[in-house]
């Protein structure tokens, strides 16, 4: 069973605040979701889907909207 | 090219996996194990490719030592003949390392693994230098490569100079953290273990001694690879206990006359063989080996005997053993409970050791004239300095003796070789024989002077459990003291810290002659308080008066003369 990208965002920083439901969820939309935060966010969602991003991708993608299109783009349904 | 393939064991001619080398070339497997004869063979003119797999030839920790060189010579032989007749013909060896262990015992010396296979590669690597035809491959540099692409990340690199992929982390993680815990958990010291369906295949009460499955191709050697396993922890310091559901006499039948038991009679320290629950025998071996459950673990194949152990003893590690025995060596080897960073010459004999202790407790039980027995047990003490041969041992009694140790400061090997220079101070090394066996260095006593040279200081006191009982603190004490009154130390301050485990010492100074610092007159109480000011850490303080100290129970060692 596949999880959202909201799940793996509370598993990376299960002590957050944010709303799982804002579809626009992206990095600086809270404090620990910062670069390193973000990195090691990219990572659970590379490991969770089996996909790898560029090296590009892991600094461009910022936000879930531009994260889900990567992993479409990919097969993936997220 | 035509090549000749021989190997220390079996490499699965005709598997899918050859199929690309043999249409390159022509490939001659041969008959298995067959390298001996085919690398000393003056007919063969072919190219040879000899496979060497260390586990097959050499157990790392039997042949550590002096007895690497013959082992080496053994087995480099055959080679060393191919060499010699100046062949003309290729020759590949391609090599690996034995199975390594738990990464704590390479964090302060390198494995037995990795002393082998370090003298072996250098063996090979000076071979390669007068024969020009020798090649050398490392198996283990080509395997590595697995490893490496899985753990190394070059996207991480680019996109956030991390090196690490996140497997890669994860393993990192997992060394440091098995080398911390061990800086902080001492390693268990006894194994106890289940037999049937453990150690052997089968039930002997059932399918007798000539059933059981164990030294047969197959699962059998499985049995006996699991039984290596235990002896190599043996070899490094682990005692080995059974805990068996059996007749007694089944089991030992099976010990002394199955030909495949590497397991023999010597390497079990205790046993329970009994119809009892498994966990009132783990009790009834950890008081006959003088050692607590948290020290102890249980290896046994039957998960309801493992459960029940582990509800009734939560502090005894119950391992989790994989379903088949074919994993288990693996398993046991690559588990942190019992590896150690240093292993000394004491480790190694250390079920000889607990044997002695538990037989040394059931006479002593027996007897009402103690002086007289131990008088009669031919105790030989005698006092070692501490140096560079002593150091590891006297740096682990510091880091391991948790019940007979009047502070239990954990002094480091820094710290004890810069005690033992320092002007004035007594640092000695016991270590005892006696009838039982010879029971290795087992006490350490270090004092050291003060502002004042009329007062020294205890700062060390301890003793190893395994030879109490036999007075040995008092002969220790007197070692100490002697030099002490040689160069005009009048008082010996001694200071009692209470910590987890120590209780048994706490009345050590007050029945060998010292006087709580309190009852002292003023003017030697200010005198002593004063020279030992920054020494003592709050616990409870002493001194002897070394004008009038007399040591009680050295009647027994009368006949001893102080070697120190």
């Amino acid at each position: 069973m596949k999880k959202s990208l909201p799940e793996l965002l509370r598993e990376v920083f299960p002590k957050a605040q944010f709303d799982a439901a804002d579809p626009k969820l992206g990095v600086e939309s809270f404090p620990e979701w910062d670069s390193l935060g973000h990195f090691n966010f990219m990572l659970q969602v590379e490991e969770h889907f089996g996909v790898q991003f560029t090296v590009e991708e892991m600094s461009e993608l910022k936000a879930l909207p531009e994260i889900k299109a990567a992993l479409a783009s990919r097969g993936v349904a997220a | 090219m035509d090549i000749r393939l021989t190997a220390t064991s079996f490499l699965m001619p005709g598997n899918g996996a050859w199929r690309s080398l043999g249409d390159a070339h022509g490939l001659d497997f041969g008959a298995f194990g067959d390298w001996p004869h085919v690398l000393s063979d003056p007919s063969l003119q072919a190219a040879v490719a000899w496979v060497v797999f260390l586990d097959d030839v050499a157990d790392p920790e039997a042949s550590d030592g002096a007895d690497l060189d013959a082992l080496l010579a053994s087995v480099l032989g055959p080679l060393d003949a191919r060499i010699d007749r100046a062949s003309q013909q290729p020759m590949i060896v391609a090599w690996a390392s034995p199975a390594s262990s738990s990464v704590i015992e390479a964090a302060r010396t390198p494995s037995a693994s990795r002393r082998l296979a370090s003298r072996f590669e250098t063996a090979l690597y000076e071979r390669a230098q007068h024969a020009p035809a020798l090649h050398v491959i490392p198996l283990d540099q080509v395997f590595a490569k697995s490893g490496r692409d899985r753990c190394f990340d070059s996207r991480n690199y680019y996109a956030a100079h991390c090196r690490l992929s996140v497997a890669g982390l994860g393993s990192l993680a997992g060394a440091l953290g098995e080398v911390l815990h061990r800086l902080t958990a001492p390693a268990r010291k006894v194994l106890v273990l289940d037999c049937d369906n453990t150690l052997w295949g089968g039930v002997v009460g059932e399918d007798g001694v000539g059933g059981l499955t164990l030294g047969q191709d197959g699962t059998g050697s499985a049995y006996v690879d699991f039984q290596r396993a235990i002896r190599r922890l043996a070899g490094r310091g682990t005692v080995l206990a059974l805990a068996s559901k059996n007749e007694e006499a089944d089991v030992w039948s099976v010990f002394d006359s199955h030909p495949g038991m590497a397991l023999k009679r010597q390497d079990i320290a205790a046993w329970r063989i009994n119809w009892s629950e498994k966990s009132d025998n783990i009790a009834a071996l950890a008081e006959e080996l003088g050692i607590g459950l948290d020290s102890m673990a249980f290896w046994d194949d039957n998960p309801i005997e493992r459960e029940t152990v582990r509800t009734a003893m939560p502090q005894v590690h119950v391992f989790d053993c994989p379903k088949h025995v074919i994993d288990w060596p693996k398993a046991l080897l690559e588990c942190a409970d019992f590896a150690r960073f240093e292993v000394t010459a004491e480790d190694r004999r250390k079920t000889a050791l607990y044997k002695a202790r538990a037989e040394f407790v059931t006479e002593l039980t027996g007897r009402t004239d103690r002086v007289s027995f131990l008088r009669s047990i031919q105790l030989r003490p005698e006092a070692l300095a501490i140096e560079p041969a002593s150091l590891a041992r006297a740096t682990q009694l510091c880091a391991k003796t948790n019940q007979f140790n009047l502070r239990a400061a954990r002094h480091s090997a820094t710290d004890l070789t810069e005690i033992a220079r320092t002007d004035g101070a007594i640092a000695l090394l016991a270590r005892l024989s006696d009838r039982f066996g010879d029971h290795g260095i087992v006490g350490l006593a270090i004092a050291r002077p003060t502002s004042d040279p009329a007062v020294a200081f205890l700062d060390t006191f301890l003793l190893s459990c395994r030879v109490l009982g036999r007075h040995l603190e008092a002969w220790m004490l007197d070692a100490c003291v002697r030099p002490l009154r040689e160069r005009g130390v009048r008082f010996l301050a001694g200071e009692f810290i209470p910590r987890e485990r120590n209780a048994m010492a706490a009345g050590f100074l007050g029945e060998h002659g010292f006087a709580a610092l309190d009852a002292l007159s003023a003017g030697d109480r200010d005198q002593v308080a004063t020279a030992i000011g920054g020494l003592a850490h709050g616990g409870k303080l002493y001194v002897a008066d070394l004008k009038t100290l007399d040591i009680p129970h050295l009647e027994i060692y009368s006949d001893e003369k102080v070697a120190a």
